[in-house]
């Protein structure tokens, strides 16, 4: 598929998000000019449970296929039709009968809900109209965290450094950590990448990002490859590899001084 | 504990300093010798603090040196720099730095 996003698709997703109460349930809704919806995000109490855009080609059959190669598309058929009928969510269906995992099914979802809401963002430009509903009733296993989205819409437009950066986070985040990675750039601080920060506060996150943006840009005048900061019981790490800002978060006992061994026998990639 | 103990102290200590993050100005350093390292070295460090938002303890790294930055806390303009080299025992020298801070509120 065609990569049409840019930073400013997230960066309009953040804004769209950023207006919906915490604790709101209802979808997010864009029209064509003639009225006719377009495509919409569904929201409930501060999570995202589904994306779609007309102009979106695939179906989320599509994307469980290709996530998981022992799926076939007469199977999806089959047991979306009986879902259908019987009134089955197509998801849970499928992991109850063993044919998919939950994380393959979560991956599948956020993918698509990343990938529409790209398209959605890319194709209109009305405003986004907030219609309340009563509660969708989703699997809080099979929604998304605003970071969680965040990070799928950004990691579009540049696919093989957001790879990079998780494989990265992945390398680096020990069991009881967190790390986000982010395009050092001006414009506003949406991670490329995450590792256990799902449930991290957006602004919480943006403002350790600029914090140790601003940091990095002064220590690096002195060679210096890695800070490292104390914040009240979370100690903080950050780093930049090819233009790329890492954030290694760490709590609990001697958090700080774990954090301090562990970056200090880091080699940092150039 | 004087800045002369800290510096004696802190295994592979290149200096250590209080600054004055409000003006940048140096208030006192040990040892107190002229390098082309030390100034700009002292004034990232005045530079990285100077935001109020900044938390009041810091370690940088360098492939060389580690660079320990400490807030006092009765004068948030007053900070403590040290300068190590990076074959230092870093706890050690992160203790002793948290130390002299913690016996100067007592």
């Amino acid at each position: 598929m065609a990569s049409l996003a840019s930073p400013p698709a997230a960066l309009e997703v953040l804004h769209a998000l950023g207006r919906v109460p915490s604790d709101a349930c209802g979808a997010l809704v864009r029209k064509h000019a003639d009225g006719t919806v377009a495509g919409a995000m569904l929201v409930e109490r501060g999570r995202v449970c589904w994306a779609m855009s007309q102009h979106y080609p695939l179906r989320l059959t599509d994307i469980l296929v290709a996530e998981q190669n022992t799926l076939t598309h007469e199977q999806l058929n089959e047991l979306f039709a009986l879902c259908r009928r019987d009134h089955m969510p197509l998801g849970e269906t499928l992991v109850a009968r063993g044919l998919i995992s939950l994380a393959v099914l979560h991956r599948a979802l956020l993918r698509h809900t990343c990938e529409a809401l790209d398209y959605l963002v890319r194709a209109e430009a009305s405003p986004w109209a907030w219609v309340a509903h009563s509660g969708y009733g989703y699997h809080p296993m099979l929604t998304f965290s605003p970071v969680e989205v965040l990070a799928g819409v950004r990691a579009i437009t540049n696919p093989a450094l957001a790879a990079r950066s998780l494989a990265r986070l992945r390398e680096v985040v020990r069991g009881d950590q967190r790390g986000f990675a982010i395009e050092r750039t001006r414009s506003a601080k949406v991670p490329l990448a995450q590792v256990g920060c799902e449930a991290v506060d957006l602004v919480a996150l943006g403002d350790l990002a600029v914090q140790a943006d601003e940091v990095m840009a002064v220590a690096e005048t002195v060679d210096v490859q890695v800070a490292l900061a104390q914040l009240g019981e979370l100690a903080c790490a950050s780093w930049v590899e090819h233009d790329v800002l890492f954030v290694l978060l760490c709590e609990g006992e001697l958090a700080f001084n774990r954090l301090l061994s562990q970056v200090a026998a880091m080699t940092i990639k150039k | 504990m004087p800045l002369a103990t800290i510096a004696e102290r802190v295994e592979g200590c290149i200096v250590a300093a209080w600054v004055d993050i409000r003006t940048g100005a140096v208030l006192e350093q040990q040892p107190p010798r002229d390098d082309a390292f030390i100034a700009p070295a002292l004034d990232a460090a005045i530079e990285v603090m100077r935001s109020r938002e900044r938390p009041p303890r810091m370690v940088l790294l360098s492939a060389r040196h580690v660079h320990i930055v400490q807030r006092t806390l009765h004068d948030p303009n007053r900070v403590l720099v040290v300068i190590c080299e990076r074959f230092a025992n870093l706890g050690l020298a992160v203790s002793l730095v948290r130390m002299q801070l913690e016996s100067e509120v007592a």
